[in-house]
C-alpha cells in the first residue's frame, strides 16, 4: 500500500509503500530527516480528488450547484457534459484557480486553497485552450516549464511518449493544432505528476488528432497516473474514461464507471432501423408501447427492455409491411443515456 | 523569491523577443527611424517662438530707437532686463531662448561712424541651440533689422555687427536635445505595449491559468518581467545613443541620474500596462487602449515638439503627463547639466513609478473570480 507522508521539518511531500501493519523507517528525500511511518490495517484509502458540494455562483447564476464526487488514483476520470455546463469552472475550482461559493475540495487529503500549494508540485494542469509561448521550440517551452518545479520529468522521455521528436526544434507557432495538443499534454507531465488535469484537450481538433492524443491519455494510464479529464466528446468518455461523471446545468446527473451508468440509466438495447419511414413506423409500434426516435435522416431508433422483443418488433413491421434497409441492435451509448437523463441530445444542449 | 525561476523566465522573455522581427523593430529600429526622421527635419530649420531679452547696456537714444525698431516688426515680445543682471543666467531661469545685449558703446559708435569709418559695434546674440527654430527665426529678424538699421545711419556699411553665443553649453545640437525625448517615447511604448501583451495575450492563451497552478508566485512573475523590460530598456537607450553618437555626432552626460530615470520609467510605464491589462481585456482592444494612451502622451509632452510651442492650456495637460517629467528629467540630467532641475524631475518620475507600479501590482491577478 502507499501513503503520502509530509515531512516536518521541510514540509516536503514524498510517497511510501509498505505493508499492512508495517512499521516503516524512512527519510525525507529533500533534507534527509528521518522518521517512522505506520500503515495501520485499517488504513482509508484516501482518494486522489474528492469534492464536496462544490458550488459557484455568479450573482444569481448557479453555475455549479452542490456537487460532490470523487476520483481515485490511477484512474481516468471523465467529466462530461455540454458546453456551458459547468465543466471548466468545477476543474478551475479544483486547481484553485477559482475561488468556489461554497463546499471543499480535497486533492491527496489536503484541503482547500491554503494547502494547494503543497500539492503544485504533484499536478499536471492542461488548461482550456492552452496556446504556450508562440516562438519557443517544443524542447525550449518543455525545458522553461520543466525548470520552474523541483522534481522534473526527463524531457527527452516526454518528448518520446508524445511522439514529439520529429518537431522538438519546431516553433509552437509553426505547430498544428493536433501538435499543439499534444506539447499541451507533454507540458502538464514536465514534473512527473501524480494527477493530470487535461481540460477538454481534444476540442476543435481533427478525427486524426484527435485519436493521437486519446493515445497519449490512454499512454498515462498505463503508466498509472490519474488523469481528470473534462470534455462534451461522449465518445472520448466512452473510449478512455474509467469513470464518467455527467454534468448538465451545474448538477451532477450520473456518476460510474461506463457499464455502471448504462445498467443504471439506460434501458434494455437499442434497435437503430435505417431508411424507413418515421411516420408508418411510428403508427406501427406506438399502438405496442415502444417509444420511436428520429436518429438522423431517415433513420429511427427503438428502444426495446428485453431481447424477445426483437422479433416483435420485427414481426409488427412485417405485419405492417414496412420496409427499411438495415437494423443495428446496440446497448445504449453515452448519447442515449444523456438523452434519456435529460430529454436532449447532447449535441442539441450545445446549439 | 523563486531565483531559478526568475532567471528561466527572462531567458524565455528574452527568445521570445528576439525572435519578434516586429517586436525587435517597434522597440529599436523604430525609434531609430523616427531620429533619423526627425533630426533630419529640425537639424536644419526648427521651431518658433518670439520672445527676444534685451540687455541695453547703453541706455541712449541710439540703443532706444534701434530697440523700438525691433518692436516694430511687430513679430518680436521683448522684455528687457536691467544691466546688472546675468543675461544668460536669466534666460535659463525664465526658459527664454533668445537674448540680446546692446553694448555701452553703441550710441557712441553710431555717432563716430559718419567721421570714422573704422568704427564698429557688435551686439551679442545669446541663443538655446537646443531651439533652433525658434532661435534663428529671431536671429534673422534681428539680423533684418539691423541692415535696415545700418543702412540708415551708415549708408549700409556695417557699423552694427552682431556676434552669436550659446547659452547652453558649446557643442549640443538639436539631435542632443531630441534622443532624451526619444529614450522616454521608447521605454514607454515598450514597457505598456509589453505589459499589455502580458496581461491580455497570456490571459487569453491560458498561460497565465497555467502559472497559477505552478509554483511560482505572481510577484516572482511581475519580478522577472521587470528585470527583462529594464533590460529592453537599457539595450534600446543604448542603441538610440549609438546611432546619435555615430550619425549624429551626439555630446551627452550619461549619469546616474539617467539610470535612475531609465529605470523609473520602466516601472513606471510596465505599472500603467498592468493597469490597462487588467481593465481591458480583449487583445485588440488593449491594442487601441495602449494606443490612446501613449499617442497623445508622446504628441504633448515634448517628445517631438517643443513643449514652449505648445498652447498654454496644452502646457497646462502636459506637465500632468508623467513622459513630460521623464523627458525633462533626462534632458536636464543628460543635456543642461543642470541638479536643480534633474533633482526636481527625477523626484516627480519617482512618484509617479512608485504610483503607477504599486497599483498595477495591486489590481494584476492571476486569479479569476
Amino acid at each position: 500500500m502507499e501513503k503520502q507522508v509530509q515531512c516536518p521539518k521541510c514540509s516536503q511531500i514524498f510517497s511510501v509503500t509498505g505493508t499492512s501493519g508495517e512499521l516503516k523507517n524512512v527519510s525525507c528525500p529533500q533534507c534527509n530527516t528521518v522518521g517512522e511511518v505506520s500503515f495501520s490495517q485499517k488504513e482509508p484509502i484516501t482518494p486522489a480528488i474528492k469534492v464536496s458540494n462544490l458550488r459557484k455562483e455568479y450573482g444569481s447564476l448557479v453555475a455549479v450547484n452542490s456537487i460532490s464526487f470523487s476520483v481515485n488514483k490511477g484512474e481516468v476520470f471523465a467529466f462530461l457534459g455540454p458546453n456551458g455546463a459547468g465543466k471548466t469552472t468545477t476543474v478551475e475550482m479544483i486547481e484553485s484557480i477559482r475561488k468556489p461559493t461554497n463546499g471543499s475540495i480535497h486533492i491527496f487529503g489536503y484541503e482547500g486553497e491554503s494547502s494547494f500549494n503543497l500539492i503544485k508540485n504533484r499536478i499536471g494542469i492542461l488548461p482550456q485552450e492552452f496556446h504556450s509561448f508562440e516562438r519557443l521550440t517544443i524542447r525550449e517551452t518543455l525545458q522553461y516549464f520543466a525548470s520552474l518545479f523541483e522534481k522534473q520529468a526527463n524531457i527527452d522521455e516526454i518528448i518520446t511518449a508524445m511522439n514529439l521528436q520529429d518537431d522538438e526544434n519546431k516553433l509552437y507557432k509553426q505547430l498544428s493544432g493536433g501538435l499543439k495538443q499534444r506539447v499541451g499534454v507533454a507540458i502538464s507531465l514536465v514534473n512527473d505528476p501524480d494527477i493530470v488535469f487535461l481540460d477538454e484537450p481534444t476540442t476543435g481538433l481533427d478525427p486524426k488528432a484527435r485519436r493521437e492524443v486519446w493515445d497519449v491519455i490512454a499512454n498515462l494510464r498505463e503508466k498509472g497516473k490519474t488523469v481528470f479529464l473534462t470534455t462534451h466528446y461522449m465518445e472520448e468518455a466512452e473510449y478512455l474514461a474509467d469513470h464518467i461523471a455527467i454534468i448538465h446545468k451545474g448538477n451532477l446527473i450520473a456518476e460510474g464507471s461506463l457499464d455502471e451508468l448504462i445498467q443504471r440509466y439506460g434501458k434494455g438495447s437499442i434497435l437503430k432501423f435505417s431508411n424507413v419511414n418515421f411516420h408508418e413506423i411510428s403508427q406501427a409500434l406506438n399502438p405496442s408501447g415502444y417509444t420511436v426516435k428520429k436518429t438522423q435522416n431517415h433513420s429511427v431508433s427503438v428502444t426495446i427492455e428485453y431481447k424477445d422483443q426483437i422479433l416483435e418488433v420485427l414481426s409488427i413491421l412485417r405485419h405492417n409491411a414496412i420496409e427499411f434497409d438495415t437494423i443495428d441492435i446496440h446497448r445504449p451509448n453515452l448519447e442515449e443515456l444523456f438523452l434519456q437523463l435529460t430529454g436532449a441530445r447532447l449535441r442539441e444542449v450545445e446549439a | 523569491m523563486n531565483f531559478r525561476f526568475i532567471i528561466a523566465d527572462v531567458k524565455v522573455s528574452f527568445k521570445s523577443w528576439i525572435r519578434s522581427k516586429g517586436t525587435v523593430f517597434w522597440t529599436l529600429l523604430f525609434p531609430v527611424l523616427l531620429i533619423m526622421i526627425f533630426g533630419s527635419i529640425f537639424s536644419g530649420t526648427d521651431d518658433i517662438s518670439y520672445d527676444l531679452v534685451i540687455q541695453d547696456l547703453d541706455q541712449s537714444e541710439f540703443s532706444e530707437s534701434f530697440i523700438k525698431q525691433l518692436n516694430q516688426t511687430s513679430m518680436l515680445r521683448i522684455n528687457e532686463i536691467g544691466s546688472s543682471i546675468n543675461i544668460e543666467k536669466y534666460m535659463k531661469k525664465e526658459g527664454n531662448f533668445s537674448g540680446l545685449v546692446i553694448p555701452s558703446d553703441f550710441g557712441n559708435s553710431i555717432q563716430q561712424a559718419s567721421v570714422n569709418e573704422n568704427v564698429s559695434c557688435e551686439l551679442t546674440f545669446h541663443y538655446d541651440p537646443s531651439q533652433q527654430t525658434t532661435t534663428s527665426i529671431v536671429q534673422t529678424i534681428i539680423s533684418s533689422t539691423l541692415q535696415e538699421y545700418n543702412l540708415a545711419i551708415s549708408g549700409g556699411r556695417h557699423v552694427i555687427t552682431m556676434q552669436k553665443e550659446e547659452t547652453i553649453g558649446d557643442d549640443f545640437e538639436f539631435i542632443d536635445y531630441f534622443i532624451p525625448g526619444m529614450i522616454g517615447f521608447t521605454i514607454m511604448t515598450s514597457c505598456i505595449y509589453g505589459s499589455i501583451e502580458r496581461n491580455t495575450k497570456y490571459r487569453k492563451d491560458g498561460i497565465l491559468r497555467k502559472m497559477q497552478t505552478m509554483p511560482v508566485s505572481q510577484m516572482d512573475w511581475i519580478i522577472s518581467k521587470m528585470l527583462f523590460m529594464l533590460f529592453l530598456s537599457f539595450l534600446s537607450t543604448s542603441v538610440i545613443i549609438l546611432v546619435g553618437f555615430f550619425v549624429w555626432n551626439l555630446s551627452i552626460n550619461f549619469t546616474i541620474f539617467a539610470i535612475i530615470i531609465i529605470i523609473a520609467t520602466s516601472f513606471l510605464f510596465s505599472g500603467m500596462g498592468m493597469i490597462i491589462g487588467r481593465f481591458v481585456k480583449e487583445e485588440e482592444t488593449a491594442d487601441m487602449a495602449g494606443g490612446a494612451i501613449t499617442f497623445p502622451m508622446m504628441f504633448l509632452s515634448g517628445t517631438f515638439f517643443a513643449f514652449d510651442q505648445m498652447p498654454s492650456y496644452l502646457q497646462l495637460i502636459a506637465q500632468t503627463l508623467p513622459l513630460y517629467y521623464v523627458n525633462e528629467g533626462l534632458r536636464n540630467t543628460m543635456i543642461y547639466a543642470d541638479m536643480d532641475k534633474t533633482l526636481y524631475f527625477t523626484g516627480f518620475v519617482l512618484a509617479f513609478a512608485f504610483i503607477f507600479f504599486l497599483i498595477g501590482v495591486l489590481v494584476t491577478k492571476w486569479k479569476e473570480d
